[in-house]
């Protein structure tokens, strides 16, 4: 594991922001941390960057304790957490060569991640004069300015348009293909859906549920399945009445039920029977599905 | 270490804030030099009023030297704000800003952050008070020439000029060093708060009520007086004596480098343990 928390735990007040937190990130991961807001991610993200100290617990990089070595178990270590804020008064290139005397980073490797993220033209103009996704792109610069073996990423999309937001997907991608491990938290599930191998979700800052992607969604007890007949309207009408079927709602004519999977023959059979043609029968479970059904729908992610 | 205290430079010298001391040293400073050059009779006829007695003065007393001696007595006042300008700055502003979600994720201690950021502002103080030095010494000397410095304290001493550079670099020497006391106290505000006016006000309301504790003649006042790092900020002065009181000068540089380092401690328990949730 290149990156574990053990029984991580923080308070502020009487508030209890992280709750004994147990993680475990396989190296080479894309590994997807998602919660709603006030979970707890961003208190465990900075628990895991030193930025905060645990009242309990511990975190380990590489095997090295956070909290005993100190910063430098963060030395293969890069990380956007939430906002990226820089020295407004200063250019890009300055801010990313402060950063480089800081851990001893070489400085062509500025040039390097400032092309990597699409700012190479603009590297020498003052901060200020950046977009809020420029600004997000020079933070993503700075996490892989130190050529880490673990980036820990917290919102990374956040202030991008559709088009950054494909930008930052890719390369993550690409990142990962390099074999460096990727945490992020994000609220975007369908875009940690896109990317992310491994996914832990949380809520009240405890462990709801962790594991590959895939296997959550193939182990998870019910089905999103979009069904598509010629009497959409009759068909909901008789689905949303079924013991069996969670819930079934109509969306661009189609019908979308969650039900148990052990049901979907006995749907497709009562549908029939009563007249009903059904053209396809297509799962559709989402990450975002998942997190509900586990989380609650009180808790919708915004 | 040096590239960091490069990288506190930087965030210095780039925020208009830090520029207020030196423009208004390049500002007050000129038109103490004029006020001198046509205002200094006064200055010279109370002098020769109580050396008149006792000495025969040919020519002016009134020189770039005197003049600064009376211009850093009136600016020790005003002085510390200056420099509290840019170390309020210096650890808070980074925490309200969020930069340290930046580089304290880095591979580097905090403490060698918080040791860099003070350097900074030490060099920043001692900027400012090199400033009043080429101004009062240096354009001073061009405006108002220079000659013997008469002192009139606790009784009248005459410095002959290649003395007088001696000791003016020796009463700034430990003035920058006064300075740099009120620099870590500064900071050590700064390293408790995410904003850079607490840490100024602060200090600012420090050093009034340590000028009180001086100024009013209260039993109580006089007994906690010697506890009272304000009280040593005039070793300055000692500079002037003659001779030069080293064992005073050692004694009083000792407490105020005791209170700085009492100050820096401070400021590094709270920085290493302070959770950063800017």
């Amino acid at each position: 594991m290149i990156l574990e928390t053990k029984n991580l735990s923080k308070s502020f007040g009487q508030r209890k922001a992280v709750d004994g937190l147990n993680l475990e990130i396989p190296e080479g991961s894309v590994y997807g941390f998602l919660g709603p807001n006030g979970s707890g991610k961003s208190t465990t993200i900075r628990m895991m960057t030193a930025l905060i100290l645990p009242d309990e617990g511990e975190v380990f990089i590489q095997g090295n304790s956070v909290q005993k070595m100190g910063n430098k178990a963060l030395t293969h270590v890069g990380a956007l957490i939430e906002r990226a804020d820089f020295y407004k008064h200063l250019s890009g290139e300055t801010n990313l060569e402060m950063l480089a005397r800081i851990d001893g980073t070489d400085f062509s490797r500025i040039q390097y991640v400032l092309g990597r993220i699409g700012l190479g033209k603009r590297g020498h103009d003052k901060v200020k004069t950046y977009s809020q996704g420029m600004k997000q792109r020079l933070g993503i610069a700075q996490a892989l300015l130190s050529n880490p073996k673990l980036l820990i990423l917290d919102e990374p999309t956040n202030g991008l348009d559709p088009q950054g937001m494909k930008e930052v997907r890719d390369l993550i991608r690409d990142l990962s293909s390099e074999g460096i491990t990727i945490f992020i938290s994000s609220h975007l599930l369908d875009e940690v859906q896109k990317v992310c191998s491994h996914v832990a979700m949380i809520n009240l800052g405890k462990l709801i549920t962790t594991g590959e992607v895939n296997t959550l969604l193939t182990d998870s007890g019910f089905l999103i399945t979009e069904v598509s007949v010629d009497q959409t309207d009759i068909a909901h009408d008789l689905l949303k009445v079924q013991g069996w079927v969670h819930q079934c709602d109509i969306v661009d004519d189609k019908l979308r039920v969650s039900l148990g999977k052990d049901h979907i023959s006995e749907m497709v059979q009562m549908l029939v029977q009563n007249d009903i043609q059904v053209s396809a029968v297509i799962p559709r479970t989402s990450l975002e599905d998942l997190f509900l059904s586990k989380v609650g729908t009180e808790s919708v992610i915004v | 270490m040096i590239g960091l205290i490069y990288n506190e430079l930087l965030v210095i010298t780039g925020r208009w804030r830090s520029y207020i001391g030196f423009i208004g040293i390049s500002i007050l400073m000129p038109l103490f030099l004029w006020g001198f050059t046509y205002g200094g009779e006064s200055i010279h006829d109370q002098y020769i009023s109580q050396l008149g007695d006792s000495f025969m003065v040919v020519g002016s007393i009134f020189n770039s030297f005197l003049a600064t001696y009376i211009v850093m007595n009136a600016l020790w006042i005003h002085i510390p704000f200056l420099v509290t300008l840019a170390a309020g700055d210096a650890v808070a502003a980074d925490g309200a800003s969020g930069i340290f979600r930046i580089t304290l994720i880095r591979s580097v201690s905090r403490l060698k952050i918080l040791v860099s950021k003070l350097f900074a502002s030490y060099i920043y103080t001692a900027s400012l008070l090199l400033l009043c030095a080429f101004w009062s010494l240096g354009i001073g000397s061009l405006v108002l020439g220079t000659g013997d410095l008469i002192v009139i304290d606790k009784g009248i001493l005459i410095l002959d000029q290649s003395e007088a550079w001696v000791r003016m670099t020796l009463a700034f020497s430990l003035a920058i060093l006064v300075m740099c006391t009120v620099a870590t106290l500064c900071f050590m505000f700064s390293a408790m708060v995410n904003n850079s006016v607490g840490p100024i006000i602060g200090t600012m309301f420090l050093i009034i009520v340590g000028y009180l504790v001086i100024a009013i003649p209260l039993d109580f006042f006089d007994k906690i007086e010697p506890f009272v790092f304000v009280t040593y900020f005039d070793v300055w002065i000692d500079a002037f004596k003659d001779p030069i009181p080293w064992g005073d000068i050692i004694r009083k540089l000792g407490i105020l480098i005791f209170h700085s380092t009492l100050f820096f401690g401070i400021a590094a328990v709270v920085f290493l343990h302070k959770d950063i949730k800017t």
